[in-house]
């Protein structure tokens, strides 16, 4: 344990990650609504040593009722539009939508209309877009910690 | 020094490199390996019996005709009647079986009794093999779902892919003192991905566990009738992120058959490493994984930043993080100078030390050990059974590894790491991923001092209506099956490992107590959306 706790002190160290100067707090709930995974995989890789997702104030959250952000990845498949607006309603208000990847922004994605609910855009309102196939940890983060900074609609929606 | 092979129950992986005249020039020798059977409904079920019996690995059964919304898609349109086909792999040979089912009102009607959901008009029969092969349950729920194909013999039979609102047409009845259902998902509580579970428990222990996924269905296979073959590698691109490599090559392995073409050595050689730079990303991931299972954070970080650095490395190399658009067909886009694989040598030097320590402080930590042992046994029948593949079928004793019989890739003749003691648990499969993290290290370090550049493939054959291509992923054999007549694809299907193992952590949950679901499940480390297409 010991070992592994050295390695990581030098990881860190290593990897120079820049804490904000202003933090501010937001709880972000994710939704795979139709995504390949690689979203996913970086969504879950700003929580790691070289980019520390938390020390900018984001957390990701386990249940939508503690968000303040909808963060949804994935071409919107017709089986998860229900529990996606579930979730939704399950938030507390004021509330923001990010789209991330390209898929959830309605860019190039492919699949069959008979299964897919249409973009997006249509079933709720984007407050944050974040393109990329898949976006990098580092623009995730840098998206969200904008739309934190400009305090977003989460005081004014 | 066999670093990462400290967890006893391992032996050292035994990697043979590639015989020096293999590194002259020519790729494993060309030779065709699809034969596609015709015969009759009524010899179906003899035909696989007998492919069962004489060694065949089914590797996934698959309907081609019009879907349930006939004639929406013009190629389907001058289909009459729906063919089943079924692949079995032997070695690097494969044959497939295939059938034409009977149109549902000319089969007398034998199944007094048995209601068969979502019969219509417009069904087609064909005589079930689940009881001879039950790892082709999941193939025949699907081709009912997706094209009312009816199989007298699956009863009952459930929706996999239609998802009804009614409970019990797709649960396992389960009644008793003190039985209750735990619902979770599709959303759930971390990063990952939509997927429905329905535990039935007594109290804390999981009596049955019921599946429910196929929410990321995107229709990605029926999206690919009547397109061209580039369009149909953009589709598969996307099916899947953490296989995105795999999932293409094995695609484009079958493009490359119906068009009759056979890679030369520099084309098989970078294949081979993007393929193995994709398993050691995800296996690092998947140990990392098996960590937070159990809430082992400085194992589950020391992972995280591991992956992550393959991952940089990765992108630096090919370009993208997850080597998306480096597999095309017929043709190479992967090579890097001189200068950036000696870079990569030595990263990936530093991953391998960095890794084995971490594994190290992993295996010799008695809490660790404690709760991977004897937690979610696969033991070695039901894997037989289910048709496991990959780490988690190595892990329950079934030595199935289909690198070793890849002509198309450059494996040489490795010879995979095999456990000694293949448990089943959740101990053996981190052992096994730890492994062969050790030979997926060795085998890049030889494969990146080659010469990887003017890569091609060049004709052999004159081409064949289907194409099957077998790649192993980091989760086992993915097969993926493709026909076309050399321009448009006229079916596509892509059977990953991920869709054959699924029910095998469905068996290896029940009987474990519901807090240790995150860890079983963990410890297969399945993906939704390469079995949801
Ligand atoms: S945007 Fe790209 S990486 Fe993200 S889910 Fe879609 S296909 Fe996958």
């Amino acid at each position: 344990m010991f070992v592994l706790l050295r390695q990581l002190h030098s990881t860190r160290k290593s990897a120079r990650v820049t804490r904000p100067a202003r933090r501010l707090s937001l709880a972000v709930r994710h939704v795979d609504a139709g995504s390949c995974n690689a979203c996913e995989h970086e969504l879950g890789a700003t929580a790691n040593l070289f980019y520390d997702l938390s020390c900018h104030g984001i957390t990701i959250t386990a249940s939508p009722r503690h968000a303040d952000v909808l963060l949804i990845t994935g071409a919107i498949t017709r089986r998860m539009v229900t529990p996606l607006l579930s979730a939704y309603r399950a938030m507390p208000e004021p509330r923001l939508v990010a789209a991330l990847g390209n898929c959830a922004m309605g860019l190039g994605v492919l699949g069959d209309d008979r299964d897919l609910a249409g973009p997006l855009e249509q079933l709720l309102p984007v407050d944050i877009r974040i393109p990329g196939c898949p976006p990098t940890p580092d623009q995730i983060i840098q998206a969200l910690v904008s739309s934190n900074l400009a305090g977003q609609a989460i005081t004014s929606a | 020094m066999g670093l990462m092979t400290s967890r006893p129950r391992v032996t050292p992986p035994n990697m043979v490199p590639r015989t020096p005249a293999s590194e002259a020039g020519t790729a494993s020798s060309p030779r065709p390996s699809t034969t596609l059977v015709q015969i009759t409904a009524s010899s179906w079920r003899e035909a696989h019996a007998a492919a069962i019996h004489s060694g065949g690995r089914f590797a996934g059964l698959y309907a081609v005709g019009p879907d349930d919304t006939t004639g929406n898609n013009p190629a389907n349109r001058d289909r009459t009647g729906t063919t089943i086909r079924s692949v079995f792999a032997f070695g690097d040979q494969v044959k497939v079986l295939s059938a034409r089912a009977v149109p549902t009102q000319a089969v007398e009607m034998r199944r007094a009794g048995t209601s068969v959901a979502g019969t219509s008009g417009i069904g087609r029969t064909l005589p079930s093999i689940v009881d001879i092969l039950p790892a082709a349950a999941w193939d025949e729920r699907e081709a009912h779902d997706l094209y009312e194909v009816d199989f007298p013999g699956h009863v009952p039979m459930r929706p996999l892919i239609s998802h009804s609102d009614d409970l019990g047409s797709w649960t396992v009845p389960v009644v008793g003192a003190g039985t209750h259902q735990v619902a979770v998902g599709p959303i759930h509580a971390g990063v990952i991905e939509s997927g429905h579970f329905r535990f039935h428990v007594v109290g804390e222990r999981v009596l049955h566990l019921d599946l429910r996924l196929f929410y990321n269905h995107r229709g990605l296979e029926r999206a690919a009738v009547g397109a061209p073959l580039d369009t149909g590698l953009a589709i598969i691109q996307r099916a899947c992120g953490a296989c995105a490599v795999s999932n293409t090559l094995a695609f484009t392995q079958a493009c490359e058959e119906v068009l009759g073409l056979w890679p030369d050595a520099a084309l098989s050689t970078q294949r081979t490493i993007l393929v193995e730079l994709e398993r050691l990303y995800n296996h690092l991931n998947d140990i990392g994984a098996m960590c937070a299972g159990i809430g082992f954070a400085p194992g589950t970080m020391a992972f995280a930043a591991l992956k992550e650095r393959a991952q940089r490395l990765i992108g630096r190399l090919a370009g993208h993080r997850f080597m998306f658009g480096t597999v095309h067909i017929a043709k190479g886009a992967f090579s890097p100078t001189r200068g950036e694989t000696r870079e990569a040598r030595l990263e990936l030097l530093s991953i391998k030390e960095q890794s084995a320590r971490s594994w190290r402080e992993v295996l010799f930590n008695t809490s660790v050990q404690n709760r991977v042992t004897a937690v979610g046994i696969l033991d070695h029948a039901s894997a037989e059974r289910f048709g496991a593949v990959g780490p988690a079928a190595r892990a329950s004793g079934i030595p199935l590894d289909t690198r070793s019989h890849s002509p198309r890739l450059d494996y040489g003749e490795l010879q995979p790491p095999s456990p000694v003691d293949p448990t089943g648990d959740v101990a053996a499969r981190m052992a096994v991923r730890a492994a062969e993290l050790e030979t997926t290290l060795a085998l890049l370090d030889a494969l990146l001092a080659r010469d990887l550049h003017d890569a091609a493939a060049g004709a052999i054959t004159e081409g064949s209506p289907i194409g099957v291509g077998v790649v192993e992923s980091p989760r086992g054999a993915t097969t993926c099956i493709v026909e076309s007549d050399g321009t448009t694809i006229q079916r596509l299907h892509l059977r990953t490992a991920s869709y054959a193992n699924w029910p095998a952590v469905a068996h290896a949950t029940a009987g474990n107590l519901l807090p240790d679901f995150p860890l079983v499940n963990k410890s297969f480390e399945l993906c939704y959306a390469c079995s949801d297409r």
